[in-house]
């Protein structure tokens, strides 16, 4: 019985972790730029519903998921243009955009609500998931699940491993100094907020396509918010936005079990920990001495940006 | 900055000036003289293929039926103030009965009413009235059990999952029946409740359904907006599903579906707007059960056994002759508390003040 | 005609030139949303006609605008006092949650109080709810433990789980079926409103707050000092001027303003404490105070303008059928236009 109970928490944390960790590795990089995007929810919410039109209109998931990311990417255009040509103050374009996000995705997925679609089907990877516990655990899931993991170990490389990941996390530092170094950091800004926008749309193409299997008005229910505190949680590391993903998908997967074994316990103090731990972290690593906080983001927080 | 303040100001007072010159010169969007406009308000999306559509086709049918009848629609709206203001907006459009369909339209509702007492209302769920403003509902525990019947003969594990929003009195009394009903011909049943703390979030309710089929449950209950999303998971997994608020659900789940319970209001929305245009409305609470015209059980899908749905039916007659309650005593609730004696019955009238699960329903409900 | 050099040609130039701008960005806006309404099927014009008539047509749709302004104003000034000084508060929907908090506390608790005892009590308990919380950031802030940008971030959702664990838990209305809400407020504790509309006493509260905020900045010593420290901090501090506890100071007023917008909302628009108490106000006025960088009457204006917009949402969708969630587009397309006006150089004061 908690054989099973285990694997069921991990599955579920794996399921509820996959579009946190897409979402978390696209406000990374934003941020590991010099960017705060309030507006990852509006770029999950257009994700999730051309990902779902797409996929109604075309049958085809692939397609679905592809016109996901393009568009999450088109949409963050405006707020790239925003912040980095116009440069308007980053928090309240954030939101603007998070606004835009919830009104353009209700109007295009408006005549879809109630529409079928066939799931973004598991793929049993042969062999492995036969594996008794690590099987199910680990080798019964939908394509994006298994790119989750690979993705984040990419950006990680590219942001720690090559000369275009060092130039970025540079213009997240000091962008003066960047530029004085020869690099161009608008552009650099506007390349890395393409690609967070595709990592966005794909996180809302998740919800649609692989779980809801469906298009609600705001489906994403603030899970782009709670991507910002995952990203502080994570120390703008890649690597532990995969811990702090399934740490936190597990934490809803593990609510969800603990209500249907009768456990008595809240969910919404529950809810309240990812946030807490966030501010914690914050506090031990954000102050202004030992700061993982990419400096020029930090001026932003500062207000002096 | 003086700039930026004096430009939104004067523009404001070109804006105001524009639009009462755009207003007054373009003519009013359509308006009806003769007929009875009837407002409605959802609480979500009438395509939602559950609890919105329901009502949403409720209105359809009415309209049908009463051609002299006009429809206003708002869907989306937040319960509160954004309530009051579209119903009183649909009132000075001239709507003069109004159907405010959520449960936590109720206050807001009771305020308009208060302003508007030549305008009736009808409110679904409620528990307070006014003299304008009536309650209807069907009473649906019944209606659970005899679902319960037929998921107890089909299921193959002997558990059940319900993914339900909140727990809400009339929801623990539905969940309650199905329980009851499945225990009646299966001792050994389980029921395995999850709340989800809202109406809608797809993605959890998907992770909530996974949750439960893990745990071996084969039969998965669904008491949210709309039941897509769990009916769909269930299907996916070769589970069995049991749908509420809209028969139409049925299309998401060829395989599985075993039964649904779904309201049809279409024709106590005609007697509503037939009592309105003929001034014979009056305040009460209406209170259906399986008899009434609105609740209605989905059709068996295939895999229930013949057995089984001839036991529905007979069970069925049975509670509308009155010679079986659901909540018949003894029940002992999941904490071991006794809630209904031996002999005595928990009355249907009474489920609004139901608070907890019954023995035998793994959940919590506080 | 010699619009002249002097004083007064000037300031009539400036008006004038300021006007044609402005209607110009309000158009390019109205524009791109004609577009997409356009391409969504809609007749913009008849969509716009409807959404003036209502708003502004009518007095009862003019005051439903107004009933919507005063919770913005107050969350906009809830992101504007602190802003003197440069802190950013993004917080005003959780000090917005937390005030309604305390002001339920006190109104379930005191219920038997008259009016004039209870009103009172429940607005200054709403006050505190929200300045205490923002205090929280402002603490963080001056130990140099966490910016107060994202701790007013992320106590927003600590706000509202705390909100819906009370709703769904220790304060559940016994008598409403399990819902989750608390129980209804006493009439004692109800604001009252004027002239049979919504509009109720918390506009009082937020002009007073409005005109308070004028006059302290511009009239008297604290708000010399607090610009000397929006200039300047360290040179500031150095020079006497106590910035620590004008941090401090700030948070919790401006949090209490939010808290205000709480406790006005829970006592004149519903009566009762629940979930879904705030639909982004508190997000709202951010977006408010930053556009009109913070000045008193630019927020009334901006607050009018966005509740037009927002009261505009319910028409479209009852008479035009466009989900009443697009109105955010044509609030954010305003935004984007203003915001992108700003060279990105912060205004001096």
């Amino acid at each position: 019985m908690s054989d099973i109970l285990l694997i069921s928490i991990l599955s579920g944390a794996v399921l509820s972790g996959t579009p946190l960790l897409y979402a978390t590795l696209s406000e990374m990089l934003s941020e590991r730029t010099g960017v705060i995007n309030l507006g990852l929810e509006g770029i999950m919410l257009i994700g999730a519903v051309v990902g779902f039109v797409t996929t109604v209109k075309t049958g085809n998931h692939a397609l679905g998921i592809i016109a996901a990311a393009f568009a999450g990417a088109l949409f963050n255009m405006i707020f790239a243009f925003m912040v980095i040509t116009r440069k308007a103050n980053q928090l309240a374009s954030g939101l603007a955009l998070m606004f835009c996000g919830v009104g353009l995705s209700a109007l295009i997925g408006a005549p879809f609500i109630g529409s079928r679609i066939e799931g973004l089907g598991a793929i049993a990877i042969p062999l492995l998931s036969d594996i008794p516990f690590l099987g199910r655990v680990f080798f019964n899931y939908d394509i994006l699940v298994y790119l989750a993991i690979p993705t984040a170990v990419v950006i990680w490389w590219f942001l720690f491993k090559t000369r275009w990941g060092l130039s970025l996390r540079a213009v997240g530092e000091n962008p003066t100094a960047a530029y004085a170094a020869g690099k161009n950091p608008y552009l650099l800004q506007y390349q890395v907020l393409f690609i967070a926008g595709l990592l966005g749309g794909i996180a809302g193409a998740h919800l649609s396509l692989a779980l809801a299997h469906t298009w609600a008005e705001w489906m994403t229910a603030g899970r782009g918010f709670f991507a910002v505190a995952l990203v502080i949680f994570a120390k703008w590391h890649p690597l532990r936005a995969i811990a702090g993903a399934l740490l936190f998908g597990g934490a809803i997967s593990l609510q969800l079990q603990m209500q249907a074994q009768g456990v008595p316990v809240s969910s919404f103090l529950l809810d309240m920990l990812p946030y807490v731990l966030s501010l914690v972290v914050l506090a031990l690593w954000g102050g202004a001495r030992r700061s993982a906080v990419p400096g020029s983001l930090g001026r932003v927080f500062q207000g002096t940006e | 900055m003086k700039k930026t303040v004096c430009l939104t100001l004067k523009g404001m007072v070109f804006l105001t000036i524009a639009a009462l010159a755009l207003g007054a010169g373009l003519p009013a969007t359509a308006q009806g003289q003769e007929k009875l406009k009837v407002g409605i308000i959802h609480i979500g999306s009438i395509n939602d293929a559950g609890y919105n559509q329901a009502h949403s086709e409720g209105v359809q049918v009415m309209k049908k039926n009463l051609p002299n009848v006009e429809v206003i629609q708002a869907e989306n709206i937040p319960e509160g103030a954004d309530a009051e203001r579209v119903m009183e907006n649909m009132i000075k459009q001239g709507a003069k009965l109004i159907i405010p369909a959520s449960f936590g339209y109720l206050d807001p509702a009771l305020k308009i009413a208060k302003k508007y007492p030549d305008v009736k209302f009808v409110h679904p769920g409620g528990y307070k009235r006014a003299p304008n403003l009536g309650t209807y509902w069907a009473s649906t525990p019944e209606a659970f059990y005899l679902a319960g019947i037929a998921a107890g003969r089909t299921t193959k594990t002997n558990k059940a999952g319900y993914v339900v929003a909140l727990p809400i009195s009339f929801f623990l009394a539905n969940i309650n029946a199905f329980h009851l009903g499945a225990r009646s011909v299966n001792p050994n049943f389980e029921t395995r409740v999850v709340f989800m703390g809202t109406f809608l979030d797809a993605p959890k309710e998907a992770i909530a359904a996974n949750a439960l089929l893990d745990m071996g449950v084969d039969v998965l209950g669904v008491i949210v907006d709309s039941p897509i999303t769990v009916v769909q998971a269930a299907e996916r997994r070769g589970a069995f599903s049991v749908g509420y608020h809209y028969l139409g659900a049925q299309k998401f789940a060829p395989k599985g579906w075993i039964t649904g319970i779904a309201f049809t209001w279409g024709e106590l929305y005609t007697r509503f707007a037939k009592a309105v245009m003929d001034g014979s409305w009056k305040s009460e609470a209406v209170f259906g059960n399986l008899a009434s015209d609105y609740l209605t059980i989905a059709p068996f899908g295939s895999v229930v056994p013949a057995d089984a749905v001839k036991l529905v039916n007979s069970t069925r007659q049975e509670f509308l002759a009155g010679k079986k309650d659901v909540f018949q005593g003894p029940l002992k609730d999941n904490r071991g508390v006794e809630r209904v004696k031996a002999g005595e019955s928990f009355p249907l009238q009474g489920i609004g003040k139901m608070d907890w699960l019954v023995e035998g329903v793994i959940g919590q409900p506080k | 005609m010699d619009k002249g050099l002097g004083i007064k040609g000037m300031f009539r130039h400036k008006w004038v030139a300021a006007i044609i701008r402005f209607c110009g960005l309000m158009g390019i806006a109205m524009a791109v949303f004609a577009l997409v309404l356009l391409i969504f099927g809609q007749n913009p014009l008849r969509a716009y006609a409807d959404i003036f008539k209502a708003t502004l047509g009518t007095a009862y749709g003019f005051s439903e605008v107004l009933v919507k302004m005063i919770p913005l104003v107050l969350t906009a000034l809830a992101v504007a006092i602190p802003s003197r000084i440069w802190l950013i508060n993004v917080g005003g929907e959780g000090q917005l949650f937390i005030g309604a908090l305390f002001a339920t506390w006190g109104a379930l608790q005191f219920n038997g109080l008259s009016i004039w005892l209870l009103l009172p009590l429940i607005s200054f308990l709403g006050f505190l709810g929200g300045g205490l919380w923002a205090l929280i950031s402002g603490f963080l802030r001056i130990k140099g433990w966490a910016s107060e940008t994202i701790s007013t971030l992320l106590m927003n959702y600590v706000a509202i789980l705390l909100v819906s664990f009370f709703v769904f838990g220790p304060w559940k209305d016994p008598e409403s079926a399990n819902y989750p809400q608390s129980a209804p407020f006493p009439d004692a504790a109800i604001l009252p409103t004027f002239f049979g509309s919504r509009v109720h006493l918390g506009a009082v509260l937020a002009i007073a707050g409005l005109l308070l905020f004028y006059f302290v900045m511009s009239r008297t010593r604290w708000g010399l000092e607090m610009r000397a420290m929006g200039i300047n901090q360290e040179g500031a501090r150095r020079t006497g001027i106590p910035t620590y506890r004008y941090i401090l100071l700030l948070m919790f007023i401006g949090g209490g303003m939010a808290g205000l917008a709480g406790m006005g909302e829970v006592s004149a628009i519903h009566g009762q404490l629940r979930p879904s108490l705030s639909p982004g106000l508190g997000y709202t006025g951010f977006l408010i105070s930053w556009i009109t960088m913070g000045s008193p009457l630019g927020i009334i204006a901006a607050a009018f303008l966005i509740s037009i917009i927002t009261a505009g949402g319910d028409i479209l969708q009852m008479t035009h059928r466009i989900p009443a969630a697009a109105i955010h587009i044509l609030m954010s397309l305003v935004l984007f236009v203003v915001l992108a006006r700003s060279t990105g150089k912060r205004g001096k004061r």
